[in-house]
């Protein structure tokens, strides 16, 4: 169903020159004869089949095609065999909504903080005797009852809000956060950030050819990018640069596209189902992998 | 299928942003107006009586129906440290200075095996069966001053010094179980005697004495004969003294009862008359299978 759609959206995008160029993809394009400016310069097409480790027991694998940023025309590459159970699972919003909801407050301190009866001047005395003026009887100035009184059960000085929430539930967030992604056409896997100019004009007008939204997500394996990808996605309001340890739902959720490389797929793949089909108890967990 | 109709919802609505996640039900306003918190109820409710003062009785009691007082159960402390005591077997305690006292003063022979009956007979001891005693224990005072082999027969020791005391001099120790019913035939013989009742059969030791009397360790009387001549080597070799030959050992030290048996020399369904000096056996088949078993 997914390959259905991606047609009907290449259609509607693309120019029909680059499909009639995909159905003769395995012959060189025809109207770039040099082979400096052709950055595609490999035999396509690029991956036919990748090995995916635990295999569902249900689901056959998905498959999504794979694109350049090399070239501003939107020209296919491959498809790209992704794993369902983390690109197919059940839409679960509210495991989303908690993931947010504690990215959020984890970090949130409550500075407030009012002086108690304690803490205030002293209180000796009455302000005015008991009878005789005509004002309302009081025994001290600072009560709560007066402006700039005491303050009985106030807030009492920094509260944290932080909690960690559970693993397996961090893990179905993520996992569901890529397929609603996925399933609602956002995201878009691409072989590698090599750009050809640092210029920010290529970049925003390649996506803006490609309708790939205003603000975007670029994950790549380490969190060391080509110069003119860093160049372009700084100047540039909306997109983000980062690697795959920094992956969260509030990013996934606050870009409209997810561009994903192949080796932050292979990476984040592996992650996942490693984690999916383990049953570590906290003292059996294995020390943290030495790459980030 | 669950997962493929949602997948199908999620294609043709809207994208999912941050602002687009449903809240989840604990939160909306019409939950927390029909579930409040126990401090909105406290501010509804009246200022007055147990709730609002902090003295509501523990959960599962009525603090209408308890007229401000916690029922007698809860009012009566618990004290687990004698969980244990009404099932609990007693034995009382003599020493191997009594013992030797006993024999120096001539009230007791060491030339017949030393039992129940026999101790109870210096009147030095009231055994009473119906106060969960069970007879006598061995303790390890007067263990250096005892010198005298005896076949003696208890009902529990707890220190190994004293069993070595006893084999150091060339005696015999066994652990002996013996239930109420054939207790009360012991403790006073003369007495049951003269009651007319045939000698009773004597009882399995219960669950939790059976671990304790097949032990060679402690010389039960259900123990193999053959680990309890290992352990008194072993006594030996650890106490540092040596064991007498056993071939040299008057047949006094071989007597030992059968496990049904009460008395030396009377069997289990016997009846003693004592006026005429006669034994009565019984003849009937059932009642020697019984007796016998």
């Amino acid at each position: 169903m997914i390959k259905s759609l991606s047609l009907v959206k290449i259609l509607r995008q693309c120019s029909i020159r680059s499909i009639r160029h995909f159905e003769t993809s395995t012959q060189p394009p025809p109207f770039s004869s040099d082979p400096t400016s052709n950055p595609i310069s490999q035999q396509l097409p690029l991956i036919v089949n990748r090995q995916l480790e635990y295999p569902h027991v249900r689901y056959p694998p998905l498959q999504a095609w794979l694109e350049t940023l090399g070239q501003k025309r939107d020209e296919k590459l491959g498809i790209v065999d992704l794993h369902p159970s983390i690109w197919q699972t059940s839409p679960r919003l509210d495991i989303l909504y908690e993931n947010i909801e504690w990215q959020k407050t984890y970090k949130k301190i409550d500075w407030a903080y009012t002086p108690p009866h304690h803490e205030y001047p002293s209180m000796r005395g009455k302000p005015w005797p008991q009878k005789g003026t005509g004002r309302a009887r009081h025994s001290s100035r600072y009560d709560p009852q007066w402006k700039g009184g005491y303050k009985v059960n106030g807030p009492k000085g920094p509260t944290s809000f932080f909690y960690v929430l559970p693993k397996e539930k961090r893990i179905e967030g993520l996992c569901t956060a890529l397929t609603v992604k996925l399933h609602q056409n956002d995201v878009h896997f691409v072989d590698s950030f090599d750009l050809p100019t640092h210029q920010p004009t290529y970049l925003q007008e390649l996506t803006e050819d490609r309708f790939w939204g205003p603000s975007i997500l670029f994950i790549d394996d380490t969190d060391i990018m080509p110069h003119n990808m860093m160049f372009a996605s700084a100047k540039t309001e909306g997109f983000t640069v980062m690697p795959v340890y920094g992956l969260n739902v509030y990013s996934i959720l606050k870009h409209t596209t997810l561009v994903l490389t192949i080796r932050a797929l292979n990476k984040i793949e592996k992650k996942l189902l490693h984690a999916l089909n383990s049953y570590d108890t906290q003292k059996d967990q294995p020390a943290p992998p030495d790459e980030p | 299928m669950p997962i493929e109709r949602g997948l199908q919802y999620l294609r043709h609505m809207q994208r999912v942003t941050l602002k687009n996640l449903p809240m989840p039900l604990e939160k909306t306003d019409k939950w927390k107006k029909e579930h409040p918190d126990e401090n909105t109820i406290k501010s509804i409710m009246s200022r007055k009586g147990p709730i609002s003062r902090n003295s509501l009785p523990p959960y599962g009691i009525d603090p209408i129906q308890a007229e401000g007082r916690l029922p007698w159960i809860l009012t009566v402390p618990k004290e687990p440290y004698y969980e244990g005591v009404e099932e609990a077997r007693q034995y009382l305690p003599i020493s191997l200075r009594t013992l030797q006292r006993l024999i120096d003063l001539r009230r007791i022979n060491p030339d017949k095996p030393v039992d129940l009956p026999v101790l109870c007979n210096t009147k030095l001891f009231s055994i009473q069966p119906d106060q969960r005693q069970f007879g006598l224990q061995l303790t390890d005072e007067g263990a250096d001053l005892f010198s005298t082999p005896i076949n003696l027969e208890i009902q529990w020791v707890a220190s190994e010094l004293a069993i070595a005391a006893i084999e150091r001099c060339g005696g015999v120790l066994t652990t002996r179980y013996f239930d109420p019913i054939s207790l009360s035939a012991l403790v006073d013989a003369k007495k049951f005697f003269e009651r007319g009742e045939p000698i009773p059969r004597c009882d399995t030791p219960p669950i939790n004495a059976i671990e304790y009397y097949t032990d060679p360790k402690q010389r039960g009387y259900l123990a193999n004969p053959d680990l309890i001549r290992e352990e008194r080597q072993r006594l030996a070799q650890k106490y540092g003294y040596k064991l007498p030959d056993s071939s040299k050992l008057s047949p006094l030290f071989h007597l030992r009862k059968d496990p049904r048996q009460i008395f030396y020399g009377l069997e289990p369904g016997w009846l003693i008359n004592l006026k005429d000096q006669t034994i009565l056996k019984p003849t009937d088949n059932k009642y020697q299978t019984f007796y016998h078993s």
